[in-house]
């Protein structure tokens, strides 16, 4: 309990440093984008690192949150603060409806049926013109602001998406250190023994995918308000992969492997613009040596070699 | 039989089977099979392989449902019921091969046993409301009474999939406990253990009955089921074949037939 509090304590500082530190517009975007992908990892940690339940069509809550926020206050003039409740209930919302039938599936199964689900959302995207603009995108959408403060200015989006992903670290530590999470942590280990305990494994399983929804949805809703414009393929099958692969590189089960997955995937392709044509060649490379050398994901890595140098350390 | 046993047998059943069948595809797996378990008693439901045992019990613990008949528990009907409803109204079970959570240590897998008899949802975890600290430290506290009653509380702390079977089996018993159950059905307990750990399980089970709780044993293990079990249930091919007290069954011309292979 304390020593989280003087986690979360240099996780605050380091934030607001950073935020101090970098001047570079660019750098502070990139960054601000880290925090909306550790955002969207966080989400689908909660579901498939905790509960063990795979999504592979989350771009589309994703989605769903910017699109929603888009169109409601470029269409119908309303303040995007009014909109972020509407984009989230509308993935809640949808969540539901698909989790409902889909969350009977397992394994395999599961995954299959969130990628169609993923895909038709995607499909919807592109060819719904009327409404989103259809292939060639969205354009216009407003910065935030709160009174007469501006998030347009990159430092204070920063802030903005850091001290949310703060909190939303906060709210899932608490929730995995709770009845609910403990319960989530079982039907990951076994589900016919969860509901041995009377643990009621479907309702369990809609309302972590509700919640992993609506925070990928709050990611969308600062990606579009952010960026200022959106276009289907920024919520496409392949970043549904995208999300998977940070949660998995970064650490299953684990909030701080998010924010490591996050970082990595967001940064590594800024990194190797050098390479030009053989960019997705060691792209891929590097990720399949992340998994080789750590299967656990970084986080776990790093936490082993950690405690081997420890113990080689205190050998006579 | 003594009399304080007698006096238990008279009053109310705890759980009453009347005529249930269960067909698999066309194999009859329970023919018209009643009985009643009583209040506060050991009972033993034993029977060769094929016999239909743990058939029977997964119609109690409700994974599956009866063809036809009715499971009367506490004076509800519970055929077709949830298996997470049942554990609420106080069926608990383990498994014969041990199902434990084993990514979580021991004191952990304990605190999800109380999950049916505690409430904090979604809203009560990421607010920490004062109720819901309480209650979290009341389900710790449970659990570790738990983990001393059946003695293995210096483990609290152990990742449960390291530890050796035996005490794996007696987590799983805690862990069944802590939802506060009237029934505790056991399936196999004493399989994969050695003869010390047997007899310990046995005078664990003998412990817990005389909380109060109801316990019905499914087992091969013929010693264990004669010395602690009050009554036993005697089911071959599906059909009940004899009741009664661990001599009387003992004695039976059927089961002797059923067990040993002998004609008539």
């Amino acid at each position: 309990m304390t020593q989280d509090r003087i986690i979360y304590g240099i996780f605050f500082l380091v934030i607001t440093a950073i935020g101090f530190a970098v001047e570079n517009h660019y750098y502070l975007q990139l960054l601000t984008i880290i925090g909306i992908n550790t955002l969207l990892a966080l989400g689908l940690n909660m579901l498939m690192g905790y509960a063990g339940q795979i999504s592979l069509g989350h771009a589309a809550f994703y989605g769903i949150g910017a699109y929603t926020t888009a169109i409601l206050t470029v269409h119908y003039n309303i303040n995007p603060w009014m909109s972020l409740p509407c984009a989230l209930f509308l993935a809640v919302l949808v969540a539901v409806i698909v989790g409902l039938p889909t969350l009977k599936l397992t394994g395999y199964y599961l995954g299959m049926g969130t990628l169609g689900f993923g895909m038709i959302v995607h499909i919807l995207f592109r060819e719904w013109s009327s409404l989103t603009g259809g292939a060639s995108g969205f354009v216009g959408i407003p910065p935030l602001e709160i009174g007469p403060i501006s998030f347009f200015p990159a430092r204070n989006y920063f802030y903005l998406v850091w001290f949310t992903v703060l909190i939303s670290f906060v709210f899932c530590k608490r929730l995995i250190k709770s009845r609910m999470g403990r319960a989530l942590r079982a039907i990951h280990d076994s589900e016919n023994a969860a509901k041995a305990v009377g643990i009621n494994t479907r309702n369990m399983k809609l309302e972590i995918f509700v919640f992993s929804a609506a925070l990928s949805a709050l990611s969308g809703f600062f990606y579009a308000h952010m960026v200022s414009f959106i276009s289907p393929e920024s919520f496409s099958f392949l970043v549904s992969v995208k999300i998977v692969t940070m949660v998995v590189i970064g650490g299953m089960a684990s909030i701080w492997g998010s924010l490591l997955g996050a970082s990595l995937l967001t940064m590594l392709p800024e990194w190797l613009h050098s390479f030009s044509d053989f960019e997705m060649v060691v792209y891929g490379l590097i990720l399949m040596l992340v998994m080789i050398i750590t299967p656990q994901g970084l986080t776990r890595g790093i936490l082993d070699i950690y405690e081997r140098s420890r113990t080689t350390k205190n050998k006579p | 039989m003594s009399d304080r046993e007698q006096q238990k047998i008279n009053h109310n059943p705890l759980l009453k089977i009347e005529s249930v069948s269960k067909t698999f595809g066309g194999v009859q797996a329970l023919r018209n099979i009643s009985f009643d378990l009583h209040s506060g008693l050991i009972q033993g439901l034993i029977g060769p392989n094929g016999a239909g045992k743990t058939t029977l019990f997964n119609l109690i613990t409700g994974i599956y449902k009866p063809d036809d008949g009715r499971i009367i528990f506490d004076n509800q009907h519970i055929q077709g019921r949830q298996v997470h409803e049942l554990v609420r109204i106080g069926i608990a079970r383990t498994f014969q091969n041990v199902e434990i959570f084993g990514s979580m240590n021991v004191i952990e897998n304990v605190m999800v046993g109380r999950h049916v008899r505690s409430k904090c949802g979604f809203w009560g975890a990421v607010t920490r409301v004062p109720w819901m600290v309480r209650e979290e430290k009341n389900t710790f506290d449970n659990a570790m009474e738990i983990l001393s009653f059946v003695g293995i509380e210096e483990l609290a702390y152990r990742k449960s999939s390291e530890l050796p079977f035996g005490w794996q089996r007696l987590l799983e018993i805690a862990r069944a406990l802590a939802s506060n159950p009237k029934l505790l059905l056991l399936d196999e307990p004493a399989a994969g253990l050695n003869a010390t750990e047997t007899r310990q399980l046995g005078h664990l089970l003998k412990k817990i009955c005389a909380t109060g709780i109801t316990l019905l044993l499914v087992e091969h293990d013929m010693s264990l089921t004669m010395e602690i079990c009050d009554r036993i249930v005697v089911l071959d091919q599906g059909k009940k074949l004899a009741e009664g007290t661990p001599k009387e069954v003992q004695s039976d011309a059927a089961v002797m037939a059923a067990y040993l292979g002998v004609e008539g």
